[in-house]
This record gives structure tokens, C-alpha cells and sequence, in this order.
């Protein structure tokens, strides 16, 4: 199951939010018995770890190192990863190999730039004692008027403070600007200078060596030093990487969950859609013209332990949002959002400095998720080929993974419309349908075919929470097939 | 017509070289000592006669190519041989019709030299690095990226030596060797 | 929410049209500066190349994505942020982020300050004219006592974008085969070779047959594939374009002059003896002494006589030029502004709700 084969993109499935995707990027949350994609799920962040020595660090202390990886570095030159190497000076005599250790430095195997380059000393353990430049001081006042500003912040959080008593009985505040430059007066202001040169007058008579001059991504990998000069590089610590947990926006369940080792690849929940919604392959079509019907014939595969019956509706077919007991929230939280739409103008009248909006009340507790469920967009195809849609529908058995490897088990007793099914097996069945490319479409469009797909769902999740018969319905899909190019006449 | 080219093909294996015979040689060709040719490494000289040095390694599925050089079109019969300089590394997949070519120097996977440029001592091109534009590669420059990006090393690359070693032992028990065709002392 | 629990990781954001800057309040300088480019469908867009609403709305989900899981870290819900753009920022930008966040995102608040008046903050005044050369746009708004005067904004469309149109026609007169280069790689021809020369040298360019020596010719390879030899003509001459007069008779060190008429007589000489430069352009060497010479010169022109004008005077920012404003969004994030001066989202909700109770 290479994804290379599997990731095409010639069907789609239309996600509950309105997005075109493949089944392979979809999830199916199992309680709200929806598609969601990577747009409308929320993101979390799980874990913290380095992708190159795959360490784990929980988040307060992944926060504390600034997001960093102690031990690895990447390369101030090329960005690619720096890896640790033995010195490999061989010592002079054998008094001095018992003396010395050995020694580390780093070293990219990409540009060959190494911590030799520059004059950083080899050291004595692999890890953990590598310098760290020293910090770009701003001057020290910076520092200073910084901490004053949050000692004053906390007195007005006390609530010691004129302010912040306006504040609380909702009164605006009392020029707020002010305030800030009392905090700021405590420091000196710069001096602004007459006399500036930042002209060097040799640049006009010096030839420039390209090779010592850094690149604007070699300075901006190092914001606070910017450095201009090759030999001003120094080893940049590694970004830590993370885990995601996907959560449903609208039931709050997770329908993605990794393990918490960064080693392992798998995951403790994964609700991909794959596992639920039966997967669509297109076999064959006949050459497509105007106004000429063509044969499509179309894979079923049906990756579910529970047998699902599948029927075909028009592609205009309303998709109606479902009803449960976790969306009671989730519709209140669609009129939400489309509210807020319309709130956002109000923005326009705050202006971008700091200035107060004012605050009336504060005991409106919204849902937390409510207002986050994401609006869904209408559909961004054109379909321009008419599928006749079959009046008859038809059974998909269950997946069983031994029936693969059983050859004489051809024997089904299911009654099908031969006209529909050509071609059955264990779980799997191919569909004919007659598609007809729209009379207007010239020579060499790309033709989109549509239909509305209705899948028998069973839901086991309810009986095991609630000991009840596993629920069954009804699911609606739309898919969108891209046929490929029409052709001319014969 | 593939007579006349077999009979032009005179290849000289120097002691300690070793040369699997799956390899494609022709022209004149002299192998150094201790070098390392893999199987299905091609090395033409067309135009006048390659001379590689001493503990080169040549992988597989590289090519050296000595095409007549730009400048020498009019001069077929005065082109000096190519000579390349000793501890010289073709990895896999790279094509080199570089005109000239010192001593220490990588050439990494699936790059290709032109024949305009000349590599001096310590040079290493990187991975997919296309040169083409006339050039003379100062010592121990590295072009590396996908955009040929350029820096000065601080020395030369280390010669691999234990890689070296292990092939030397190992590439004879699975493959045909062509005998030095000069005999040490 | 516990009343003292300090907020230790709030993200500032500046995003520029070329780069971004990203880091967290109290800190000095910005985490990672980046282009601010969205990959979306296996191509690389650039975030404000955006054709509708709904296509900013996508990049920028897309944009925020990368900011949260990849830079930051940190799951966004219920978090605050800072977002230091400039006065001139197109509505249809600031809504969609505001959508974005609140909606998408789920935020807690955004704190949305002014560049112009932030990267006073670093320097401790509350007094000065603002030049902000950035990659598509020059704009120029004195900040009197904290206040951006807006009424005396102005703006012209010069930056790094026109610095490299510029380099790549200068390029064209000088040698074939450099056509079409990438803006990538007029950009770093820009950074590794070029600069901002003295006033003198450039009158001297201008002439037929100037009468100076020419700084040495750079020869600079692409690809491998070619090498274009930077004369030094051309090297003197890509940033030229930022003091040339245009059409309306009107170039950067104009701007400073024309905010200056605009302000009230008492505040001029204050305001034309605190001048701070920010933006990823002034870095180029020699901006600043150049920037003041052609003030200097055209302070007496006859259109600028009234403002009587004969120093001017420069601030040196603490910190990088570019990411100035950013090191004022860090300082105004970690101050009491963030909880009192942020736009709640619970307001933000509740300003519909009080809205819809009065339909």
C-alpha cells in the first residue's frame, strides 16, 4: 500500500467543510459520523521531541530551552543537520594517546562546513558542552525597563491601582498611553545623532571575496547577530518537532491521537476515513465525447467488518447536517461563526494602536468550541458530465482478510442487477455507469463526473458505550471523478 | 568497426589497483596503484590518453569522460593526456568530463563536471551539482545545493581510508578482477 | 483563569511582505525570521499575492498552521497573540486574520499594535518620524507623544522590490545572459554586493564620463551554469533608485520632508531631529549617511524653504533594523497591555450577540 498508487488524486470526496479531498486524507469521526479533514479538525500539540536524536522533552521544559534541542545543531551554512565527529589527529607518540581524549567537532556533511571553520575548539564530550555565543546584549537598560514594566503590571493586577479599579467597574481607561510612558520614562531615551557613517570607504577600493560574505538566509537563520561575515557564523541549535493530536471540532473527540515515543510511527486512536467509507476506483471509461454516453466502470471496496449497502443519488443532492447530542452545540456554534462574520466589520473602527474597546460586560461564557466550528464552503468543482443514476442498489459484503488468499470461495448467493454489478468479490465490486460529457464541452476539457453516494453506516461505538444493537444508517457522500480529457469524434 | 575500437583499447592496471572486469574502460586508460574501479564504472578516453593516480575510488554507475577539449578542436592529434591526481573519490551516478582534475577531490553522487571547468586540489562537488560554465575550481572550494551554492573549506577531505580497506576485501569475492597487466616487483 | 498566572509564551508576529518575524514577548530578538511564503497544492505562493477573501483566508490557515506546529509549538486555543502590523495594513487583510484567528484558531485575544509607533519602544521616546522601507512599500508617519499623526502619512512604492527591478535592468545594460534572473538571486546579488554610495559619487554616475574610480567589478556565479560579472557601476547604482526624483518629483528623502510640512510648525525641528529608520532596507551600508546628505540637499529647495530645517538627527535602534518593530511588539506584549488593550474574543462575540438583540 504505497502512496505513491493510493495518493491520485482522479476521485475526491467532498469533506463535511465543502473541501475536495482524497479518501487517504480523510478522517471519520466516528460520534459525529462525519468526514473531517486536516482544515476542519483541530490541531494540538501532544509531544515535544528532536527529530534528530529523537529525544522526548515535555512541554514546560521543551518551553524553557526555547523549542530547542540541546545536544542538536544544524548547520549555520547550508541549514542541513551538523553531525558530531572524532577528531581524527592521530597522536604523536604513545605517552600522549594515554594523556589526551579524544576530541569531537562538528561537522556537515552537506556543505562540509565544520566547527573547525570557525576556530570553535574540538571538544572533549560528544554532547551537551558545546559554547554558546555569547547572548547579544542590547544594553542593559533595555533589560531593566522591561522588569519595571511588569512590576507595575503587577501592582495593576492586584488591583492596588486606579486603573485597573476603572477597569473593573467598566469604566474606560484612563489614557492608556500614559500609563505605558510613565513605565518608559524611567529609563534614558536615545539620543538621536547628528554625525552617522555607516559608509566604509573601502568597499570603494577593495575587491570583495564572495565566498566571506554570508547570504540574507545565513544571517536570518541567526536573527539577533545577523552576522555578515563567514567566520561570524556559529552552530544553530536544532527546532524541536512535534506530535499532533487531531481533534473533532464539534464532539471534541479525538480522531487522531500518536503514541508518545517519538520512535514509533503508530498511533493510539486514528479515525481515518479509509477505515469507514468505502473506497472508489475508476477501471476503465470509454472515450468521452460531447453528448455521447460512455461506459465508466468503478471499484467498491468496502473496508468495514459490517455488510453496507450502497445507492446512488444526483450530485445535487442536499447533504443534511445530522442531528446528535454533541451537536446541539455544533449548530449553535454554526450560527456563531456566521455571526461573527458579521461582527468582524466592527474591527475596522479599532484603530491598530493600542487603544481600548470597550468592554460592557464580561458573563457571556461562549461554548469553547462552539464558535470554532469551521463554516462549510460550497463545493469549488464544475462538473460538466451527466451520470445517470442507477434506480437499483447493491450489497458490499464485509472486509475478511482470509477470503484474499481463498480462491474457490467465487460463490455468492447475492441478487444483483446484472445491469449494474459486473463483477463481484469478497468485499470488493465493480459498477457500471453511463456518464454523458455535456454537449457544449470542446476538444480536450477535463471532464468532471459527480454523484452523490449513499452508503449503509453501521456505528458500533454507541453499543459498546450503551450495550445497544450497533446503530445503522444512512451516510451521503459526494464524490467527484475526473475522468480525464474528452476526446473528437472517431 | 567495434575491432578497430578494442584494438585502440590498451588499459595499463598498475599493482594493488583493483579493477572489477564488469567495468567499462576504453581507450587508453592507466589505472594507478591501490585504485579502486567497481563494477559498471565507465571510463572513455576519447580524446587522448586518462592517467589516474594513486587510491582513487571510482563507484559504480560513475563515468569519467575525456571528450577533445573546447579549445583544442582544430589540434586533434596534440591533446595532452588527462591526467588525475591521486585520493580522487567518484561516487555513484556522477558524470566528470572535467578537463583537468588534481588531487583529493570529491565528486559526489550523480553531479556532473563539464569539460570547461577545471577542478584543482581538494574540491568537492556536491550531490546533483550541475557545473557547466568555464571555471577554474580554486583549491578546496565546495559547490553544494541545488543552486550550486559555493564556499571555501578550511583543508582538503579526509581520504577514506577504511572504506577503502573493506572494499578491497570484500569487492574481490563477488566479482571478476581484471589482473595488473603491469607486474610490481 | 488563576489572576496571577503569567503568560509566559505569547507570540509576536510581524508579517512583513517578504519576511516574517516570529518570536515571543520579553525576549530580545525574534525567534526565526522567514519568508512569508505559504506552500499550498506542492507550489510555493507568496502570502500576500492572495485573490480573494477566501484565498486569504486558506493561505493564511495554511500560514498560521506552519507559525503554531512548526515554529511555536504550542496549540493556539485560548492563547493570545500580537500581531505588529503597519497603519497602511488593507482591511480585507486585517479582517481575514482576525477571522482566522478568532474562528479558525480559536485565540483568546490579539493585541494588533502599530509598527510605526511600537519601534519607538526600544528607544524610549515617544517623539520621532518613523521611516519604514520595507520589500514593496516606503511609508513614512511621525509619532508625536505616543500618537501616530496620520494626516501626515506618506507613501511611495519604493523598497527592495524596486531595488531589484532596478539591479536586474542595470544588469541588462551591462552584460548579456543575466536575463530573468530570480528575485531570489537579484536579492542576494543585492545583499553580498551592492550599497548605498555617497552623494557626490552619484552625481558623478549620472554624468556621461564620470570622473571616479570605480569600485572593483564582483564576478558572481548562478546555478553553475553561468556567471554575471557585478561591474561596479552597477554595484554603486542598484539603490540609486530610492533617491532618484520620479514623475511627481518625489523620492525618499521627500517623504521625510513632505511628512514634515504637514506637521504642526512646533513639532518639526523635534521631529527632523529624531528620525528612526526600520525595515530590512535601511540595513544596506551607507543608507543612513546618504539618507541625511540628500535631506540636507533637498531641505533647500525652494518648495521645502518654509520648514527652515538645518539639522537632522538619527536614532540607532538596540537592535537589527529589520526586526525593529517586532522588538517593539516583544516590549508592549510583555507590559500590561496584552490583558487591558487586546481584543477579546468573548467581546468580539458578544458585541454580535448585543448587536442582534437591537435587530
Amino acid at each position: 500500500m504505497s502512496a505513491g498508487i493510493i495518493d491520485i488524486d482522479y476521485v475526491k470526496y467532498a469533506c463535511t467543510c465543502g473541501l475536495l479531498k482524497t479518501l487517504q486524507q480523510l478522517y471519520f469521526c466516528r460520534y459525529c459520523s462525519e468526514l473531517r479533514c486536516s482544515f476542519c479538525v483541530s490541531h494540538e500539540v501532544d509531544s515535544h521531541f528532536c527529530g534528530k536524536c529523537c529525544e522526548n522533552l515535555p512541554s514546560p521544559e521543551a518551553r524553557v530551552k526555547k523549542n530547542r534541542c540541546v545536544n542538536c545543531f544544524i548547520c549555520p551554512s547550508c541549514h542541513h543537520e551538523l553531525s558530531t565527529r572524532i577528531a581524527s589527529k592521530q597522536p604523536a607518540t604513545p605517552e600522549e594517546a594515554k594523556a589526551t581524549k579524544r576530541t569531537y567537532y562538528l561537522s556537515c556533511l552537506c556543505c562540509r562546513w565544520s566547527s573547525r571553520d570557525i576556530g570553535l575548539p574540538d571538544q572533549t564530550s560528544a554532547t551537551g558542552s558545546w559554547p554558546k555565543r555569547k547572548t547579544f546584549m542590547q544594553d542593559k537598560e533595555f533589560f531593566k525597563r522591561k522588569q519595571k514594566e511588569k512590576i507595575i503590571s503587577y501592582t495593576d493586577k492586584t488591583g492596588i491601582t486606579a486603573a485597573s479599579l476603572r477597569k473593573r467597574i467598566g469604566l474606560p481607561e484612563d489614557k492608556p498611553i500614559l500609563k505605558l510612558k510613565n513605565a518608559v520614562k524611567m529609563v534614558t531615551p536615545s539620543i538621536a545623532q547628528e554625525d552617522i557613517d555607516d559608509f566604509d570607504e573601502e568597499v570603494l577600493t577593495k575587491s570583495i571575496n564572495l565566498l566571506e560574505i554570508t547570504s540574507i538566509d545565513q544571517r536570518l537563520l541567526q536573527p539577533d547577530v545577523q552576522p555578515v561575515e563567514m567566520n561570524m557564523i556559529f552552530p544553530v541549535q536544532k527546532m524541536l518537532s512535534i506530535k499532533r493530536s487531531l481533534r473533532c471540532r464539534s464532539c471534541e473527540h479525538n480522531v487522531s491521537k500518536p503514541e508518545y515515543n517519538p520512535n514509533s510511527i503508530k498511533f493510539k486512536i486514528q479515525l481515518f476515513a479509509f477505515y469507514h467509507i468505502p473506497e472508489i476506483r475508476i477501471v476503465t471509461v470509454q472515450p468521452l465525447r460531447a453528448g455521447v454516453p460512455a461506459e465508466l466502470l468503478i471499484k467498491f471496496t468496502n473496508p468495514t467488518q459490517h455488510q453496507t449497502t450502497i445507492s446512488f443519488l444526483p450530485f445535487d443532492t442536499p447533504i443534511e447536517i445530522k442531528e446528535s447530542t454533541a451537536e446541539v452545540g455544533g449548530s449553535k456554534g454554526e450560527d456563531d461563526t456566521s455571526d461573527l462574520d458579521k461582527s468582524l466589520p466592527l474591527m475596522k473602527v479599532i484603530p491598530s494602536g493600542a487603544k481600548v474597546m470597550a468592554l460592557v460586560d464580561s458573563h457571556l461564557n461562549m461554548s469553547r468550541s462552539s464558535a470554532r466550528m469551521v463554516t462549510p464552503r460550497p463545493l469549488d468543482v464544475s462538473i460538466n458530465c451527466d451520470v445517470e443514476i442507477p434506480s437499483s442498489t447493491f450489497i458490499l459484503p464485509p472486509r475478511d482478510d482470509a477470503a484474499e488468499y481463498d480462491d474457490f470461495n467465487e460463490a455468492h448467493n447475492i441478487q444483483d442487477d446484472k445491469k449494474l454489478v459486473i463483477w463481484r468479490k469478497s468485499n470488493k465490486a465493480f459498477i457500471k455507469l453511463i456518464v454523458t460529457p455535456k454537449e457544449d464541452t470542446s476538444i480536450g476539457t477535463v471532464i468532471t463526473a459527480g454523484f452523490t453516494m449513499s452508503h449503509l453506516y453501521t456505528n458500533t461505538i454507541t453499543s459498546v458505550a450503551e450495550n445497544k444493537k450497533p446503530q445503522k444508517f444512512n451516510h451521503n457522500i459526494k464524490l467527484i471523478l475526473d475522468l480525464g480529457k474528452s476526446v473528437g469524434s472517431e | 568497426m567495434s575491432d578497430i575500437k578494442m584494438s585502440r583499447n590498451s588499459i595499463k592496471v598498475m599493482p594493488g589497483a583493483l579493477v572489477c572486469e564488469e567495468s567499462k574502460l576504453r581507450g587508453d586508460i592507466t589505472i594507478g596503484k591501490d585504485c579502486i574501479v567497481h563494477p559498471m564504472a565507465t571510463i572513455i578516453a576519447e580524446a587522448a590518453p586518462i592517467i589516474i593516480g594513486e587510491n582513487c575510488l571510482i563507484e559504480e554507475q560513475a563515468s569519467i569522460i575525456y571528450r577533445v577539449p573546447f579549445d583544442k578542436v582544430e589540434d586533434k592529434d596534440n591533446i595532452p593526456p588527462l591526467k588525475i591526481g591521486s585520493f580522487n573519490v567518484f561516487e555513484v551516478g556522477c558524470v566528470v568530463e572535467a578537463a583537468s582534475i588534481g588531487n583529493n577531490n570529491v565528486f559526489e553522487a550523480k553531479c556532473f563536471v563539464g569539460n570547461k571547468v577545471t577542478v584543482t586540489n581538494g574540491c568537492t562537488i556536491g550531490a546533483g551539482c550541475h557545473l557547466t560554465e568555464e571555471q577554474e575550481l580554486k583549491e578546496n572550494i565546495i559547490i553544494y545545493g541545488s543552486n550550486c551554492q559555493m564556499r571555501e573549506g578550511l583543508s582538503k577531505p579526509m581520504p577514506q581510508y577504511s572504506q577503502m580497506d573493506t572494499l578491497m576485501k570484500i569487492l574481490p569475492n563477488y566479482h571478476h578482477i581484471r589482473k595488473p597487466s603491469v607486474k610490481g616487483k | 483563569m488563576p489572576l496571577y498566572e503569567v503568560e509566559k509564551s505569547v507570540i509576536v508576529l510581524d508579517i512583513g511582505t517578504s519576511f516574517t518575524k516570529f518570536g515571543f514577548t520579553s525576549e530580545p530578538a525574534p525567534r526565526s525570521i522567514y519568508r512569508t511564503q505559504v506552500k499550498s497544492k506542492g507550489q510555493i505562493r507568496e502570502l500576500w499575492d492572495y485573490r480573494d477573501a477566501q484565498d486569504l483566508y486558506d493561505m493564511l490557515v495554511d500560514f498560521f498552521h506552519d507559525i503554531y506546529f512548526k515554529y511555536a509549538l504550542n496549540s493556539p486555543k485560548d492563547k493570545p497573540i500580537v500581531i505588529v502590523e503597519s497603519l497602511l495594513c488593507p482591511i480585507i487583510f486585517r479582517e481575514t486574520l482576525a477571522k482566522v484567528l478568532y474562528k479558525h484558531y480559536g485565540v483568546s485575544s490579539i493585541l494588533l499594535l502599530s509598527s510605526h509607533l511600537v519601534s519607538l519602544a526600544p528607544l524610549a521616546i515617544d517623539t520621532a518620524l518613523v521611516l519604514d522601507v520595507g520589500y514593496k512599500e516606503a511609508v513614512c508617519i511621525p509619532v508625536c507623544y505616543g500618537m501616530p499623526m496620520i494626516h501626515a502619512w506618506q507613501a511611495l512604492n519604493l523598497g527592495s522590490q524596486t531595488i531589484h527591478k532596478h539591479l536586474q535592468m542595470l544588469l541588462n545594460e551591462k552584460n548579456s545572459g543575466a536575463q530573468n534572473l530570480s528575485e531570489m538571486t537579484l536579492e542576494d546579488i543585492k545583499v553580498r554586493c551592492c550599497f548605498v554610495t555617497k552623494k557626490s559619487r552619484a552625481q558623478q554616475l549620472q554624468t556621461l564620463k564620470p570622473q571616479i574610480e570605480m569600485c572593483p567589478e564582483i564576478k558572481y556565479p548562478v546555478k553553475g551554469s553561468t556567471t554575471i560579472s557585478v561591474c561596479g557601476t552597477t554595484r554603486e547604482k542598484a539603490y540609486e533608485i530610492l533617491f532618484d526624483e520620479d514623475a511627481d518629483h518625489l523620492c525618499l528623502p521627500t517623504m521625510i520632508l513632505d511628512a514634515l510640512m504637514k506637521v504642526n510648525i512646533d513639532l518639526k525641528h523635534q521631529l527632523a531631529e529624531n528620525i528612526v529608520l526600520i525595515g530590512g532596507t535601511t540595513m544596506a551600508m551607507g543608507f543612513k549617511s546618504r539618507l541625511k546628505e540628500e535631506l540636507l540637499c533637498h531641505s533647500k529647495e525652494e518648495r521645502y524653504k518654509k520648514l527652515n530645517i538645518k539639522c537632522f538627527k538619527f536614532h540607532t535602534s538596540p537592535s537589527k533594523e529589520n526586526y525593529a518593530a517586532w522588538l517593539g511588539g516583544a516590549i508592549y506584549g510583555s507590559t500590561d497591555c496584552l490583558n487591558t488593550k487586546a481584543i477579546q474574543r468573548r467581546n468580539i462575540l458578544k458585541k454580535r450577540n448585543y448587536l442582534i438583540g437591537r435587530i
